[in-house]
């Protein structure tokens, strides 16, 4: 790899995924390692699932041609795939300025703020959006940011969000492993009946990221 | 059935990027493993389910076992009659089976047994963090510690030859990073023999009355030893680098620390040495210490390690000096992480603090686990709390029920360990002269309620047992409890089907609940609001311990196999008045405030219809069935 956007690692690519449950994190992740595994690659990953369930925190971290260690220190991670915009602040330890993020703006609203409204433990209200976007900003100059639920709907299904964002981090060119290689892989490990709606999804999550870094390139 | 399970595939020399607890089922498959019993704990419950899944196109003997007491001691009969064994559970489940673990070591095994007990450290998912490590000195166990996947497949391995070779069990005690891990996985073969199956009469050496036993204790000491030796001469011991500063390292720390010395770029200058099992071998830790003067040592929870090399350079006149929770380099309590271990390695290394940039950040709202939309529980406890009140005491159990705990439910007023309920709730009654209701489920009653329940009988304990029957065990993935029906698929027991099932499972928790002399027991469908309620008043004003079963199903599973989706609801926004109680009393995660104003997320929403049972408004109604979701 040599774009600078990469640089400043010791060994291999340590990518962090954060979102929600119910988001496909947890799949995601695997597809990831699989296709490194099937092209050849070391690959170790981590997952912390624990007591979380739907719309509990998910963290799963995926490291290509490293070392053992499942899980990633602070300031280490070369990339963030973040699903959701809270998830992706609490992550924010494992930023450096090398880091590459692609961030989905779309929250997904903690059912817990309706509940500290009413017994007045709070404002109820979800952090200011532009507020998390800019501590992310403040981390790292290279954070692409999307509406990938939305670029999931028009693909045909918010459940296809994980391969937006699969798209966006595979259409960085930054891995070793390309869109085209990942998605003929993919495609036969996804279901049958949600195979255009994932080819979609996929493919704009992959032109955002092209456009992203041709952007980048640019200026 | 769409082919075999990967990790049945046979293709030695190839890899498998594989979680730890599947690299320990590959490890049982390579060493021919034939007979598995198990219960399900986080972070074990991948074992377990991956041999449910293969047991039989591998032609294994598998079984969820009633509890970890019974797994083991199933396990180990299969040991008896020569077949290798394995079972699993987390480390709560050892301790709950330690009665028969602490006298298997001095009987001794025929075929190789394992069992599998994974720790929790940090307490993600337990109320405890124990250092089940400490089983090689308190009853003898060679304990394997793995560090990667690829590891836990080596160890388990070699742990039924070890186990077999010595006639001891074999501890294999992975923490939830290795289960829940994933990492590089070489295949070995499976091989075509298995151990023949022959039980040949001997009490004198499977019977430890006293005189035998004694016996045992003296042949116990020499088979120990006899660990010891094959484990000096195993692999799990590499030493790596070189230098007089050395770090040796258990576990998951092993990998961090393997990761930081390459990150820092101190490869060259220290020596490290992983410790994969116990009892350590002197002959280890002599030759380590003969290459290092200054020693870090990196092992989650007890300073087990830290204490051998001490001690061995103490009794062998090596002047080492030796860091780690001593020294205050690490804690005591907690799992370690890349970023602690980074600091103690720094700071050992005489290497500066790492400068970390700091953001400021607003405060994130937290995600807690919290009952599902339409899990039947919710429904219960918010019967229970009508009738019982907020006075009466409410002893909780494991299992999801104990997201009862806090608001809006205040269903958990005290907790412990499996089966505690029944048995606490007794003992709280019987001071306090109050009645006092006790939350268990299921899986959790047949696991250890049961004998607490003819504690209570026997006591005659003015207590109502609630048992929450949603027929599966829910909380650590699914998987089949007594209740379950075998016959038909779990899911397709509905509510409005029968609340007494005559051709389900061959368990009926009101018979076995009739069969210790309770005659107050009530059986329930959470959801009928009349029958329920009349139920439980009458269980209120009862005498001496009722029951009452609360019969449907885990509201997850079910929806996986639902022929027709219920219609989901909605706020009529010019109904609302907004008084808050359906988010205050039921704590659904589908019901949502945005701006001041009640909604109920459809993509959410199971359409239990509780909240618009309690709306006093009426404005919470379903809305047509859209398109499937």
């Amino acid at each position: 790899m040599t774009s600078a956007e990469g640089a400043g690692r010791s060994s291999g690519r340590r990518i962090l995924i954060v979102g929600t449950g119910g988001q496909g994190v947890l799949t995601a992740a695997r597809l990831l390692c699989d296709v490194f595994v099937d092209r050849g690659h070391h690959v170790v990953s981590g997952q912390l699932h624990g007591m979380a369930q739907r719309g509990g925190s998910v963290q799963s971290s995926v490291i290509v041609d490293g070392g053992i260690s499942p899980r990633i220190g602070r300031g280490r991670a070369d990339f963030v795939v973040g699903f959701e915009p809270v998830e992706t602040v609490r992550a924010l330890s494992f930023l450096s300025e090398q880091t590459v993020v692609y961030l989905n703006v779309a929250p997904v609203i903690p059912f817990v703020l309706g509940q500290q409204y009413v017994l007045k433990e709070g404002d109820g209200r979800y952090p200011d959006v532009e507020k998390l976007l800019s501590c992310v900003r403040e981390s790292t100059p290279h954070v692409h940011t999307l509406d990938a639920t939305e670029q999931a709907k028009a693909s045909g299904s918010t459940k296809a969000l994980n391969m937006v964002m699969l798209g966006c981090l595979l259409g960085s060119e930054l891995l070793p492993v390309s869109a085209e290689q990942f998605w003929s892989f993919g495609e036969a490990r996804l279901p049958p009946a949600l195979r255009k709606v994932n080819h979609a999804a996929f493919y704009r999550g992959v032109e955002h990221s092209r456009s992203f870094h041709a952007g980048v390139v640019a200026s | 059935m769409a082919g075999k399970h990967e990790i049945l595939q046979d293709r030695p020399g190839g890899h498998l990027c594989t979680l730890g607890n599947l690299a320990i089922v590959r490890g049982a498959l390579e060493a021919g493993v034939q007979f598995f019993s198990c219960y399900p704990g986080t972070p074990s419950s991948e074992v377990g389910d991956t041999f449910a899944r293969i047991a039989e196109d591998a032609d294994i003997w598998f079984e969820y076992s009633i509890n970890e007491k019974v797994a083991i001691e199933v396990a180990f009969g299969a040991s008896l009659t020569g077949v290798r064994s394995m079972c699993s559970m987390k480390h709560l489940g050892l301790s709950y089976a330690s009665d028969p673990a602490s006298t298997m070591p001095y009987v001794g095994v025929e075929g190789g047994m394992v069992i599998v007990s994974a720790g929790d450290p940090s307490l993600i998912t337990s109320p405890n963090e124990q250092d089940q490590r400490h089983f090689s000195r308190f009853l003898y166990y060679p304990v394997f510690d793995p560090a990667t996947p690829e590891d836990a497949r080596l160890m388990t391995r070699y742990a039924f030859e070890l186990s077999e070779k010595t006639r001891l069990p074999v501890l294999m005690r992975p923490t939830t990073r290795v289960c829940h891990s994933g990492g590089m996985v070489e295949l070995g073969a499976l091989p075509a023999k298995r151990n023949e199956v022959r039980f040949v009469k001997d009490p004198t050496r499977y019977v430890p009355i006293p005189t035998n036993a004694k016996r045992m204790r003296m042949e116990l000491s020499d088979r120990f030893r006899r660990a010891e030796e094959m484990l000096a001469s195993s692999p799990f011991f590499p030493r790596t680098g070189g230098g007089r500063r050395g770090i040796i390292a258990s576990g998951i720390g092993y990998a961090y620390v393997s990761q930081v010395i390459e990150d820092l770029g101190l490869s060259e200058q220290m020596t490290l040495q992983q410790v994969g099992a116990y009892p350590i071998p002197e002959s280890v830790l002599l030759s380590f210490l003969d290459e290092v003067d200054r020693v870090l040592v990196v092992e989650e929870l007890t300073p087990l390690v830290e204490e051998c090399v001490s001690l061995a350079a103490f009794r062998n006149q090596r002047s080492v000096e030796v860091f780690g929770k001593h020294s205050g380099h690490f804690p005591i309590e907690n799992e370690y992480s890349p970023d602690l271990v980074e600091d103690a390695v720094r700071r050992f290394a005489g290497l500066g603090a790492r400068s970390v940039p700091s953001v400021d950040v607003p405060a994130l709202p937290a995600r807690p686990p919290v009952l599902c939309p339409g899990c039947p529980h919710r429904t219960s406890f918010q019967r229970v709390r009508e009738v019982f009140g907020k006075k009466t005491v409410y002893c909780n159990d494991i299992g999801c029920y104990t997201l009862g705990y806090g608001e809006p439910f205040q269903a958990c007023d005290v907790l412990l360990c499996m089966g505690s309920s029944i048995s606490q709730a007794s003992g709280i009654a019987r001071t306090t002269g109050q009645r006092t209701v006790a939350y268990i489920g299921d899986s959790t009653f047949f696991h250890s309620g049961l004998p607490a329940l003819a504690n209570a009988v026997q006591a005659h304990d003015d207590i109502t047992v609630v048992i929450l029957d949603n027929y599966i065990t829910a909380m650590t993935g699914f998987q089949p409890s007594v209740t379950t029906d075998r016959c038909h698929p779990v899911a397709s027991v509905r509510k409005e089907d029968e609340v007494h099932r005559e051709n389900g499972s061959p368990f009926s928790i009101e018979d076995a609940v009739r069969g210790l002399g309770i005659t107050d027991v009530f059986s329930i469908d959470p959801f009928e609001e009349g029958t329920a309620r009349e139920a439980l008043k009458a269980a209120k004003t009862g005498r001496g311990v009722n029951v009452v079963v609360c019969h449907s199903p885990c509201v997850v599973n079910d929806r996986r196999s639902r022929k027709e989706q219920r219609p989901v609801f909605a706020i009529d926004q010019d109904a609302c008045n907004a008084c808050s109680l359906c988010v205050r009393q039921l704590g659904c995660p589908a019901i949502f405030v945005v701006d001041g104003e009640y909604v109920i997320d459809q993509d959410l929403c199971d359409g239990c219809e509780l909240c618009a049972d309690l709306c006093t408004r009426d404005a919470i109604r379903p809305v047509a069935a859209e398109v499937a979701k």
